[in-house]
Order: structure tokens, then sequence, then C-alpha cells
């Protein structure tokens, strides 16, 4: 892994030296608070289609994944008789 | 060509029909192809590796579940379900859809980062009424369109 140490306010370039619209990614420094629980808060850019992810989010997903492999041998039993749930429009409900 | 499938026993199909995924799908991401079967009810089909046969994901489309989810241009999006003994606990994958060109023959997944849509999304409630809403496919017409 490579460490370096920044300032806030500082910026890394990732894959080559090239600017976001150029292919490049940016990670700048824009705050961070100190202690063992502290937050460092970071802005990135990169191209469209660079998926961006908080790796526990990533972990949860690959979690899920391996579930549903797990137990797509189950025989779903009669679901005639129970509604499908929706997502509204916008009213934050379900 | 032939493969031998958990769900549907021995599944003969023209290579023409697999949908390739350049990306894999995460956690799998060297399995490149895929078959979409249809199942016998109406909601779920299997995503089905054809170079891993045993390997098939439950999926539905997303669209009888949230008409504004997240649209991809000439995809369907679909949820990875996670099924279970109790129909209940069925979920389904919110946040990493996988988009389908059925057209095209390709497929990518991606994550949308909204806390609108959990990883386990609860696909059924048991119905309170027991008299008209049985059918899972019920679009809702009550709603203003």
């Amino acid at each position: 892994m490579l460490i370096l140490t920044r300032k806030v306010n500082e910026e890394i370039m990732i894959s080559t030296n090239l600017p976001a619209g150029q292919g490049g990614i940016t990670i700048k420094i824009l705050s961070a608070t100190s202690g063992s629980g502290g937050l460092v808060k970071l802005g990135i850019e990169a191209p469209a289609g660079v998926q961006i992810l908080r790796s526990e989010v990533y972990e949860k997903i690959i979690q899920s994944t391996l579930d549903a492999t797990a137990q797509s041998k189950i025989k779903i039993k009669d679901i005639s008789a129970l509604k499908l749930n929706k997502i509204e429009r916008g009213d934050g409900r379900s | 060509m032939k493969i031998e499938t958990i769900q549907f026993g021995e599944v003969e199909f023209d290579p023409e029909q697999t949908i390739n995924f350049s990306s894999g799908i995460f956690g799998f991401d060297n399995l490149k192809s895929y078959l979409l079967i249809k199942t016998d009810d109406d909601l779920f089909y299997s995503l089905n590796s054809v170079d891993k046969p045993e390997l098939a994901f439950p999926i539905v489309g997303i669209r009888v579940i949230d008409e504004n989810y997240p649209s991809e241009a000439g995809h369907e999006a679909f949820a990875i379900v996670t099924l279970n003994s109790d129909p209940l606990k069925i979920t389904a994958n919110l946040k990493a859809p996988v988009y389908i060109n059925q057209e095209q023959k390709s497929g990518f997944q991606k994550v949308i980062d909204s806390d609108k849509y959990p990883v386990n999304f609860n696909l059924f409630s048991a119905t309170d009424v027991s008299t008209n809403e049985t059918d899972p496919l019920n679009t809702g017409t009550d709603r203003m369109g």
C-alpha cells in the first residue's frame, strides 16, 4: 500500500498525471479532524464510469450476492396471496 | 450449446443469446457470460452463469417495485434476490442493480449510493385485507399517474 501524508487542501492524482477530464483521478483532502475517531473529508474527481464506493458498502453488496447464490436453490413457496412491496414516489415511506 | 443448471436441469441455447457482462458482477468479476432465463412465475428470472453453470442468481425486474428507479438507456433494471423459505423474508438488492440490454445482449452492475435503496429490500408483505390485493403484480392504479 502506498502511504502518503497530506495536509488539508492538498491533492493526490491517480492513474496518470492527467486531470479527471482526461481520464485521471484526483483526491483532495478537504478537512480533517484529529484524534483516533477523527474524520477526513475527501473530494474525489474521476471520469464518469469510475465507481467510487465506501468499502463497507461494497463488502455488504458482495455478501448479499453470495447469500443470494447460496439461497438460489430454494423453491419459492406460494406467493400469490402476498403483496409486492413498492417504493412510492418521494415520500420516504417503506 | 448446453449447460447443466441446478434450477432447470439441462438447458440448450444459442450462444448468441448469452448476455455479456464485460465487468462481471461484484464478487464474480471473472464471470462475464450469463443466460437470462424466465421462470414459471411472472416475477422472477434466473441469471445463470454459462462458464460456471451451478452459479445462478434469482433476479426481479425493479420497475414493478419502483417506477422511478434510476434508469439506464436501453437497459432494464433488475435486482438480485435472496430467496428464503419464508416468502416474507425474501429480499432484493436495490442498491446494486443489474442493468441488462436484451437487444444488445449486454449487462453491467452498478451501485446506487442513495439511502432510498437498501441492499436488503423486503419484497413481500402479508396482505392486510383478504380480498382484492392478492395479485403481486398489481400495478396500483389508484395512484396518480
